[in-house]
């Protein structure tokens, strides 16, 4: 192949072949060419379908501008602003597909490959050009390098100190403390037999109902006390077993509460924790890592629940300063 | 210059066939499930147990509490049906239907529970929903049409109640004229929605239990139901949603719950986005691939 020693792409015009005249490789295009007539076979029908549905759209659009001022139902301003904006475009795209010529046109290419002079003089110039502006503005690209490190530095300060305080102990502790009184969602104190076996409610330390840290359920198995683990004896006085609602999952407030298998489930991601006697709410399904914190309870003087204290370990999910 | 048209595969209707037959199987998918109350059973795994037991007793001291007005009680319960004659029908009725079960007096067998003691709401919830003849021991009891009308279903419930005394509660009458929606939402988003979904839909549970939707229960049932804690939904005693609390939730219930607004035209079940996102993908994608198809096709 004799073109390979050149290495362009294609021959030059020099070395091609004419066969074919150039007017005929190269037709012009003109005004009666019958490629560029209308794409469909039958324009009228075609102009017809374009025009129906432009005209759908018309009224559509006018139908919702009426159902919008005089509000009418949502479903039938859907609807109308639907149709308009679908027919509307289906008629454009029909105009565009039917009525316009379609083609594909193809253009034949001149060679353009260049020469070999050329391409060798391009080419020692471009290296030339390079390797000198290396040694001849070596000044600017040092502040050049030195202003780009200075401000990838810089970009990383929003990162280091801007993100917001570093919790320190804030999640280590609830507003649960020794002898917080336990009240409902509102407000009403809760007396040691209020919750029935079988039942369940959620509630909070008095004075922060609704708070999310705070969040506990209390259920009620049985009416004896129930012992989840050793040391735990006294935590769930008459069968009040208090834990925190808190999934150690993500956070959702795990509210469902299945009476019979003695279980309780986040609805978020279904971990299922078991709870009961000798069954401090360790999770058996899903994907929480760690039991719910049992809130350690007793019964005042007046029959009312009270907490013991604050949770014995920072509730919710794992965080990076969790012990 | 020179137009070339090469050879092109025209996309025709009979292309489409095999998108058409999935996308109608699923519609048909959508319209029964939607069109059926029950919530999807969950995951199947070993049953929890043959068949769900009773209420376990209770100290009295729970139960003395009066009931919350004397002026006018929003749930109260009504106390003639334990005639002799109710007596006598629910007798013969519960042996034909339960006692193969339940044992001859409803004390129970190896494969029921005892009914003694449970209750007038208990009973009367668990046959007047249609759970009770149960259909399959392995699952949790599921609503179907009553096998009894009401007349029966109080005699049934008068005969049981009089085999001992009774430590569950009364069915409730409970009288909504005077309830508060609002409350009654706030209730149950707080204690209901939990498990039967924000729209009273009903969701899978764990371990092959699910809570049922509530669109086919009646004012009494749902009152039987807070009150008794069928099954695995815990109970809700007086300590813990007044009576009034319990008539508001009741007409929260009846209310939108059972006819939600449903301003956007199809409420598709009030599933949530398993059902819209389903739409939003079989029609609007679907067009969208057509129009598509259209707009590529050389002329």
């Amino acid at each position: 192949m004799t073109d390979v020693k050149e290495g362009a792409s294609g021959p030059g015009p020099e070395a091609r072949h004419q066969t074919v005249p150039d007017d005929e490789m190269f037709p012009v295009a003109s005004f009666d060419d019958p490629h560029l007539q209308p794409a469909a076979k039958h324009v009228r029908r075609a102009e017809g379908v374009a025009g129906l549905f432009l005209v759908i759209g018309f009224l559509g659009f006018a139908a919702y501008g009426a159902s919008y001022w005089q509000n009418w139902s949502n479903v039938l301003q859907g609807a109308f602003l639907g149709v308009g904006l679908f027919a509307f475009g289906f008629g454009m795209s029909a105009w565009g597909k039917y009525l316009l010529p379609q083609g594909p046109f193809v253009e034949e290419r001149h060679p353009n490959a260049s020469t070999e002079a050329e391409v060798d003089a391009m080419a020692a110039a471009v290296v030339g050009r390079g390797a000198m502006m290396f040694r001849r503005r070596g000044f600017l690209g040092g502040i050049l390098g030195a202003g780009a490190g200075v401000m990838g530095v810089v970009m990383a300060f929003p990162l280091l100190r801007s993100l917001g305080p570093v919790p320190k102990q804030s999640f280590d502790h609830t507003h649960w403390k020794k002898g917080s009184r336990v009240v409902d969602f509102n407000g009403k104190l809760v007396r040691a037999d209020d919750i029935l076996t079988g039942g369940s409610l959620t509630v909070f330390p008095e004075g922060y109902v609704g708070n999310a840290m705070d969040q506990t359920i209390i259920v009620r198995p049985t009416t004896s006390n129930v012992v989840t683990k050793a040391g735990r004896e006294t935590w769930a006085p008459r069968g009040n077993l208090a834990f925190s609602k808190v999934c150690t999952h993500a956070g959702c407030p795990v509210g469902l509460y299945q009476e019979q298998t003695q279980q309780l489930l986040c609805p978020c991601h279904q971990s299922l924790f078991d709870v009961g006697q000798g069954r401090p709410a360790v999770p058996v399904f899903g994907p929480a890592p760690r039991p719910l914190p049992q809130l350690p309870l007793y019964i005042d003087a007046g029959g009312y629940l009270r907490a013991q204290g604050d949770y014995h370990e920072p509730v919710g999910p794992g965080f990076w300063e969790r012990s | 210059m020179r137009v070339q048209v090469p050879d092109r595969r025209q996309i025709r209707v009979r292309h489409l066939v095999p998108a058409f037959v999935v996308a109608g199987m699923a519609v048909v998918g959508l319209v029964t499930s939607a069109a059926s109350g029950d919530s999807p059973r969950s995951a199947a795994g070993p049953p929890a147990g043959a068949i769900s037991t009773p209420t376990t007793p209770v100290p009295a001291a729970s139960l003395a509490r009066p009931s919350a007005s004397l002026a006018r009680p929003s749930v109260r319960s009504p106390i003639t049906y334990r005639t002799p004659t109710a007596i006598g029908q629910g007798g013969a009725l519960y042996q034909t239907n339960c006692s193969s079960c339940h044992g001859p007096a409803a004390g129970g067998s190896s494969v029921a529970p005892s009914l003694q003691g449970v209750g007038a709401a208990t009973i009367d919830f668990w046959v007047s929903t249609g759970r009770m003849p149960l259909a399959n021991a392995a699952t949790q009891a599921t609503r179907k049409v009553p096998r009894f009308d009401r007349q029966q279903t109080l005699a049934i419930v008068a005969y049981v109640t009089s085999q001992g005394p009774n430590y569950g509660p009364g069915i409730p009458s409970v009288d909504t004229k005077s309830a508060s929606l609002p409350e009654g939402e706030s209730m149950f988003v707080l204690n209901c929605a939990a498990c039967h979904t924000i729209t009273g839909s009903g969701d899978a549970l764990g371990n092959g239990a699910y809570a049922p939707n509530l669109h086919e229960a009646t004012a009494t049932q749902v009152a039987e139901a807070i009150r008794t804690g069928p099954g695995n939904m815990p109970r809700f005693g007086p300590g813990q949603l007044s009576d009034k609390q319990v008539a508001d939730v009741v007409a929260y219930v009846t209310g939108p719950i059972k006819h939600p607004d449903n301003i956007g035209g199809l409420g598709l079940g009030g599933i949530g986005p398993v059902a819209e996102g389903f739409v939003a993908l079989l029609f609007g994608v679907g067009v969208m691939m057509l129009m598509a198809f259209w707009l590529g096709e050389r002329a």
